[in-house]
């Protein structure tokens, strides 16, 4: 990697893979964090305590890798998309949370409504400088 | 008492988002210091928000809360200004919330 700016250049093509790669990966971590805090009863179960600060360091390093390339604004939406309908679908399966329709319904919007902030963020974040 | 705690966890959510940005891949050690601080706080207040909520519904809630506060800081304190696409995004995400309170699910 040089330490060059590449960020708006063609032959940044395997930098962005990589970093949409660590972006990913960091979504997965994220869902374990959601989960392990939401197990930890308050970090006063152990087990699910560890867990959540190991998924805590892994989901923060993997997403400032990330965002290293990718823009903050759209980095971030998709990291919270992923964390969100994680922790909503594994939360009903892994933790026996309801998950109802009603619910599924609203978390969309959200999360919608999220991915909506995001972009109108980086609009304006990714036009090339004067 | 859990809003309470879910608002706080927010609050510190935001200072993460914003230092794991400027931390560069955990190389600068003033941010990294400073997301690791804040996500540790946040941590701790959302574990206490989730004692009440379900874990689906506090998670999206507290991510999605702090998406809205960033963008709300940057147009208060850094002048960045409120385009559409913001000011709708911020109100879908709102409905949101509120629909799920209104649900009985928060």
């Amino acid at each position: 990697m040089s330490n060059a700016q590449t960020r708006h250049l063609p032959d940044s093509d395997t930098g962005n893979k990589r970093a949409w790669g660590a972006l990913l990966v960091a979504g997965v971590f994220e869902v374990g964090y959601a989960l392990s805090v939401g197990g930890s009863q308050a970090f006063t179960v152990l087990t699910w305590s560890i867990s959540a600060i190991v998924f805590f360091l892994l989901t923060l390093y993997f997403l400032s890798v990330a965002l290293k390339t990718i823009d903050v604004g759209i980095g971030y939406a998709v990291w919270a998309g992923i964390g969100s309908i994680g922790a909503a679908v594994f939360g009903a399966i892994l933790l026996n949370q309801s998950l109802t329709l009603y619910q599924s319904f609203w978390l969309a919007v959200i999360i919608a409504g999220v991915i909506c902030l995001k972009l109108a963020d980086s609009a304006k974040l990714t036009r090339p400088d004067p | 008492m859990h809003w309470l705690y879910l608002i706080i966890a927010v609050l510190f959510e935001i200072s993460v988002a914003i230092a794991a940005g400027k931390s560069e891949g955990f190389k600068n050690v003033k941010w990294t210091v400073i997301t690791l601080v804040s996500g540790v706080i946040a941590t701790i207040f959302l574990s206490l928000a989730l004692l009440t909520f379900d874990v689906g519904v506090g998670y999206s809630m507290w991510t999605s809360l702090a998406g809205v506060g960033i963008v709300i800081l940057g147009a208060v304190f850094l002048n960045q200004r409120l385009n559409f696409g913001k000011v709708t995004g911020i109100a879908i995400v709102i409905s949101g919330v509120i629909g799920l309170r209104l649900s009985g699910a928060a």
